[in-house]
């Protein structure tokens, strides 16, 4: 450590904070370090938001990373004297993300906080190579106590009255094997540890073995003396040599000591233990398999009955359980039967350990009680989903177990509910996947797996699972066929009633729980040939052209920017993107989370770099030509100038049709110019884009509404087809008492009105309820109109909020003050019927809702006022269609009813999109169906004789091919407006890249588009060489 | 020596406490090294000696060293915990430079190193 | 290769394994591994000779020895790298792993380099999905991969 700063301290001076005194905090802080003669060795540090704003001020001491919360003044003081001075932690102030934890330190985890170590107890905390660090920790107490003091059938009686099921799969009753074992005359009889640990994830024995393998040894020795053996096997894969060697270990030591060997503690009772180590074959996990192999013989499975309990080693009793079985079993001796029981669920006693992997925060080891669920392992273990990702499904049980999508977090773990969810316990692996994941890429590898350790016995699973993966890996392909998905379904039931093992048994189950619960992926791949996950390499060209909706080329604009060539660029935007300039501002960037370049740094700026290319072709007045196909007689009626109808008119202008557009507010634009503020997409821009479209002919009627100036009726009467995007403008109510009360407005209309010019008198205290856009949107405006305070109210907590998280930081950043997990009971009124203040419940977070976001659930009796005069309600918004004509269908959330693949409402030439169909409501989707409906008005409308082949079409510009550069270059970020600037006017708060940074930025794409083209290049290239060489040796 | 009875079972345990106790009396500070597979294969040796380096070259003798098995938490390996009385931290990801200067900071100066800290048992 | 040199002197080798198991009630496996840690694959001839000794049909000798990972029929590198391809290590790159190993030995899975230093092979889970992806030079596993730690690794056995 510096020598000369023993701390720093690092004080909060987000905009929130300082909102809630963190200034007056900085000022105490420096006196009190000059007062102290400090100054020198402690460093003060302004840094930005540090999070959790509703607990500001808050203050970061470093070395140690304590965190301290909600601080005045006075406080200030007595952190100076106390921890810096004394360096005593001061306990009272310290940082509770709930309620009752104490977190002191920063990168400090819940990791250990819901374990129970049974199994696991030593692992990690003795000496693995000292065998009286294991005594001192109780070891070797249960078989004294065994040897000592119990007959046989009382030990197996404890074992079955604990309800211990085996932990490597099979789930079976302990208690009932050894006493199965014990019932054979046979003699002699074995004892055998499975410690074959081969499902992929899995490695909870292995770090038994490896920090706790007396535990093994004890059981072992335990067991023998209940079923009457006196000789152990410990099969160890060749995978796991540290674990062989402390075992040996552990064994001569056991020896020396006299607990392993002849006449133990003087009761007549012999055991050895021996190790067997495998060679590297998976199928030896099954028990039959696995005691070939310590026959000496090809590890493969055999038909049960008989059961190793009677015919088993040589044909002898054996007795076969799992590391982790065994590990549970001197604390079941120890603490007796009930204790055990005393944890768990009914039918699945004690705890079970899981290997933790994947896209989780903490990966590793944990040990739980069954019935813990599902979603508790993974955000309170786990800690959550890493990068900020979202939660997509969970692995569970290895190659034969299966995947537990987001909606069944609640699950309890344990044997038989996973079983109804079509997944297994298996041996424990929890392989956690996010959005990221492709399920059918999961399935296919999980069936390569298979395939691979397939022994080869019997047909089914030999032949079987091939058929399977071939199909599984035609469709990752782009290959995919109509009835793949029924033949894959009727080779996996055959697979599953007729393999000879567990292991070809259970190898469809991969396949058939992805197929349950992520059918529509398959059909993605097969009819789309789309990867929704951006996985399968055959069925793109780059990941962020797959990830947009509109599938814009943006490694080809993004070459043409770095050439220095934008006609180019913008040509190839508008390709496929008719308004770059509203794209550019306001996407939610799917494109950018797929980014590769991700994995070296950060993400290109590839929304940045469309907005530069849509802002220099405004500045200087560039249009490109207006290109039609052909002229066509027939016309199309589009209702709503929002995304969706705007995109919708521009592709239908493009093939020839007269598209006239109506728009029932005075401008056009829809949500686009009335839903959102200007500071994000300021109006210039937005005109720009539009002019565009007028000039390609499209005719725009505003100030004309659906049922009031016209019906369908009537449109359809007019024209040939109509396209309906009316978008969702009707709120939803919060449905408490006062909603009517004077100061009480719905959020779509607070910023219609704002955004078309009108105004709302703003008090000094407004509350804002809801977590999406409408609801940041309402905030940031009602800030910039003078609200003094601005609460936002949201039942959830920060990172459950729908709302885009650019969006929110920058509400944050203007000093928005969130309130988290309060949900409104009552808008109170004053005597006049004016809003003056929001009754609130306090609120907790409990179970998993489908979604996968845990449920607020009220904290009984803990309820408070937040005193305001303004309120906005934007907790949803719905489509209003309610003027429309009766036929057309309408679901029960009320938006309309199209088919999914053309578009089409129940009245024939009646299409329909965006919000209004209950799409997911993002401007670039919106637009993807306006776009995908213009291409089936087209396809409707069209003779059936037209040829497919396009007439007249722009140039399609090939991306310019160059070498990417692979060395991590830091992301460019475009300038915003300092938030003094933005707080008081609409004007636009992040800026345009400037030319050099856009050129620069451009150098950061990995050019994932070449990738195909090169590797073309590189096997014709091999090719070639090769030819040469044999024309060599000729 | 052989165990022969649950008496000599109870006085390798006894013994074995009380050294444990003993050698805690005098010193201060148990360092525990993670040495399952997964952190030997992410470092773990090099960290043990560093560690025992950093030690000999304070000469340091308020502190045991010893090594464990996994205890679970395999993402953050190589892992050291540091046990004082009732409290014993975990410090997580070392490399043989953050054992270094835990060694200055915490064995020591008696200051926690906060920003690596995983877990504390108190 | 080596296994080639006198033969005499070979079986000597052979014979003391086959010692040190003669206790067993079936050796097979056993001595199948101290032959491959010796030479590092199982030759031929070798297995003949343990066949024959211990009165088991070839075929079930040659039937083992082909149906575990671990065994290898030709002569193999001084350094096996078995590199993990199982799903956790695979979901954290497990491919850009073997894609480097690839470019630094120059040889595809499965192969062995030039120089006779080392074999490249893919496994099966080793179990430390916490340090994912990894690998194993012999009986060493080393965990949290990327290109430059492999560099570094691999300098190791230079």
């Amino acid at each position: 450590m510096a020598d000369k700063e023993r701390n720093q301290l690092l004080l909060c001076a987000g905009a929130a904070c300082i909102s809630s005194g963190a200034l007056k905090i900085k000022e105490v802080l420096v006196q009190e370090l000059q007062k102290n003669g400090l100054e020198s060795e402690v460093k003060l540090v302004e840094t930005g938001c540090v999070g959790p704003c509703n607990l500001g001020p808050l203050l970061v001491v470093y070395p140690e990373g304590v965190f301290y919360q909600s601080l005045v003044p006075e406080d200030a003081r007595e952190l100076v004297e106390e921890h810096l001075l004394k360096g005593r932690i001061v306990e009272r102030l310290l940082y509770r993300p709930t309620e009752e934890k104490v977190k002191t330190f920063i990168g400090e985890i819940d990791f250990f906080k819901k374990q129970e170590k049974i199994a696991l107890r030593n692992s990690g905390m003795i000496n693995p190579l000292n065998i009286e660090e294991y005594i001192a920790r109780d070891g070797y107490q249960a078989l004294a106590k065994v040897l000592t003091q119990m007959s046989p059938e009382e030990v197996i009686n404890e074992v079955k009255r604990s309800g211990l099921r085996g932990r490597g799969g099979g789930g079976f009753s302990a208690g009932l094997k050894w006493e199965f074992t014990r019932n054979s005359t046979e003699k002699p009889k074995y004892v055998i540890c499975n410690a074959d640990e081969g499902d992929p994830g899995a490695f909870m024995d292995r770090s038994i073995l490896e920090g706790d393998p007396h535990t093994v040894l004890e059981a072992m020795v335990i067991a023998g003396y209940a079923i009457g053996s006196d000789q152990g096997y410990v099969y160890v894969r060749a995978e796991y040599p540290l674990a062989v060697e402390r075992l040996n270990h552990a064994i001569a030591q056991a020896r020396e000591y006299g607990l392993l060997g002849e006449n133990l503690f003087n009761s007549g009772f012999h055991f050895n233990v021996e190790i067997r180590i495998g060679a590297g074959a998976f199928v030896c996990g099954e028990e039959t398999a696995l005691i070939a192999s310590v026959e000496g013989k090809r590890g493969m499975p055999r038909p049960k009955p008989p059961f190793p309990a009677q015919a088993g080693l040589w044909e002898k009793p054996t007795l076969i359980n799992n590391v982790e079985t065994w590990a549970n079993i001197p604390p079941i001796i120890l603490q007796g039967a009930e204790w055990f029981a005393s944890m768990g669920t009914e039918k699945s006693k004690g705890t079970k350990v899981f290997a933790l992997a994947g896209d989780v925060n903490n990966t590793g080891l944990v040990e739980i009680p069954m019935g813990m669920s599902l979603g508790e392992i993974v955000y309170d273990l786990g800690g959550g989903i890493r990068g900020g990702k979202r939660l997509k499904a969970v692995q569970i049980g290895g190659p034969s177990g299966g995947c537990i999508p987001l909606e069944h977090l609640n699950v309890p773990i344990d044997y038989d509910s996973l079983k109804e969810l079509g997944a297994i316990m298996g041996s424990g692996g929890l392989i956690v996947m996010d959005e990221d994941t492709c399920m059918v890429d999961l399935a296919r590898f999980f069936l390569e797996f298979v395939q691979d350790e397939s022994c080869g016995k019997c047909t089914p699973c030999r032949i079987g699972t091939k058929r399977m993966l071939e199909i599984l890996q035609r469709i990752t392909d782009g290959e995919g066929r109509e009835g793949d998905v029924e033949t894959l379904e009727d080779l996996a039931y055959t697979i599953k009633a007729t393999a000879l093992c567990g292991l070809g048994q259970t190898a469809p189950n991969p396949v058939l729980s992805t197929l349950r619960y992520f059918r529509d992926e398959y059909e993605a791949h097969i009819r789309e040939k789309r990867c929704p996950a951006v996985v399968c390499r055959p069925l793109f060209v780059s990941p962020c052209q797959h990830a947009c909706p509109l599938g814009i080329d943006v490694p080809g604009y993004i070459s043409c920017i770095k050439e220095g060539n934008y006609i180019d660029a913008l040509q190839i935007i508008r390709e496929d993107n008719p308004l770059p300039s509203v794209c550019g501002r306001v996407c939610h960037k799917p494109c950018e989370a797929k980014c590769r370049r991700n994995q070296i740094d950060e993400p290109a700026a590839i929304d940045d770099l469309k907005r530069f290319v849509a802002d220099y072709a405004r500045r200087n007045h560039l249009s490109l030509a207006v290109v039609m196909e052909r002229r066509r007689e027939e016309s199309v009626a589009v209702v709503g100038s929002g995304p969706s109808g705007l995109t919708c008119a521009h592709y239908l202008a493009r093939k020839g049709y007269n598209v006239t557009v109506y728009e029932e507010l005075p401008v056009v634009g829809g949500m686009l110019a009335a839903g959102i503020p200007a500071y994000r997409l300021p109006r210039e821009p937005l005109q720009y884009d539009i002019d565009q479209l007028r000039a390609m002919g499209v005719k725009f009627e505003t100030n004309k509404s659906l049922g009031k100036d016209f019906t369908l009726q009537s449109l359809r009467d007019e024209f040939d087809a109509v396209f309906l995007a009316v978008g969702a403008w009707k709120n939803a109510p919060l449905g408490i008492p006062g909603e009517n009360l004077q100061g009480v407005y719905a959020g779509l209309d607070f910023l219609k009105n704002i955004n078309l010019g009108g105004t709302v008198e703003v008090p000094r205290k407004v509350a804002v309820v809801g977590g999406g856009n409408a609801a940041m949107d309402a905030a940031r405006i009602l800030l910039r109109m003078g609200a003094e305070e601005v609460n936002v109210i949201y039942r959830r907590t920060r990172s459950e909020m729908p709302a885009i998280p650019e969006e929110i930081e920058d509400a944050e950043f203007e000093g928005v003050r969130f309130n988290f997990l309060m949900n409104p009971l009552e808008v109170i009124g004053d005597e006049e019927g004016r809003v003056a203040g929001l009754r609130v419940q306090r609120m907790r977070l409990g179970e998993f809702d489908r979604s996968g976001r845990r449920r607020p659930a009220p904290v009984e009796g803990a309820e408070t006022t937040i005193f305001c005069q303004l309120v906005i309600t934007a907790v949803g918004q719905i489509p209003d269609v309610e003027g429309f004509e009766a036929g057309l269908e309408k679901d029960y959330r009320g938006n309309v009813v199209v088919d999914p693949y053309t578009l089409m409402t129940s009245i024939p030439a009646v299409f329909a999109g965006g919000d209004m169909t209950g799409e997911e409501a993002t401007v670039v989707h919106a637009m993807a169906q306006g776009k995908k409906a213009a291409y089936s008005i087209h396809d409707f409308l069209k003779s059936d004789e037209e040829e497919e082949t396009v007439i007249v079409g722009p140039k399609r510009i090939k991306a310019v091919e160059d070498t990417p550069v692979l060395g991590e270059i830091p992301r460019t970020k475009a300038a915003e407006l300092p938030v003094r600037e933005r707080v008081c006017s609409f004007a636009e708060v992040r800026m345009c890249m400037n030319e050099e940074q856009a050129r620069h930025e451009a150098e950061r794409c990995l050019r994932c588009d070449l990738e195909k083209t090169m590797k073309h290049f590189q096997s014709e290239a091999d090719e070639v060489e090769v030819e040469e060489e044999v024309e060599e040796e000729a | 020596m052989k165990i022969t009875s649950i008496d000599d079972l109870k006085k390798i345990k006894d013994e074995a406490q009380k050294m444990t106790a003993l050698r805690e009396g005098q010193a201060e500070f148990k360092v525990i090294v993670c040495m399952g597979t997964c952190g030997i294969a992410a470092g773990a040796r090099q960290v043990m000696s560093a560690l025992l380096d950093e030690i000999g070259k304070r000469g340091l003798t308020n502190v045991t060293v010893t090594q464990a098995g996994c205890i679970g938490l395999c993402d953050r390996e190589p892992l050291v915990s540091v046990e004082k009385g009732n409290e014993k931290v975990f410090y997580g990801d070392l490399t043989t430079e953050k054992v270094r200067q835990v060694v200055a900071s915490h064995l020591v100066n008696g200051q926690i190193q906060g920003e690596w800290v995983v877990h504390v048992e108190r | 290769m080596e296994a080639v040199k006198g033969e005499n002197l070979v079986y000597n080798e052979v014979d003391e394994i086959l010692e040190k198991y003669q206790d067993e009630k079936t050796p097979l496996l056993a001595v199948l591994q101290d032959v491959s840690r010796k030479w590092g694959y199982l030759p031929r001839d070798v297995m003949g000779y343990v066949a024959k000794k211990l009165d088991l049909p070839s075929a079930q000798v040659w039937g083992a020895a082909t149906f575990y990972s671990f065994f290898e029929t030709e002569p193999v590198g001084q350094y096996m790298v078995r590199v993990c391809k199982s799903a956790p290590c695979h979901v954290l790159g497990a491919l850009n792993v073997v894609r480097a190993l690839e470019q630094e030995l120059g040889v595809k899975v499965g192969e062995t380099t030039r120089d006779g230093k080392f074999t490249l092979q893919a496994t099966s889970c080793l179990g430390v999905c916490g340090v994912a992806p990894a690998m194993m030079v012999n009986e060493i596993t080393y965990g949290n991969l990327t290109e430059e730690r492999i560099r570094e690794v691999l300098a190791l056995y230079e």
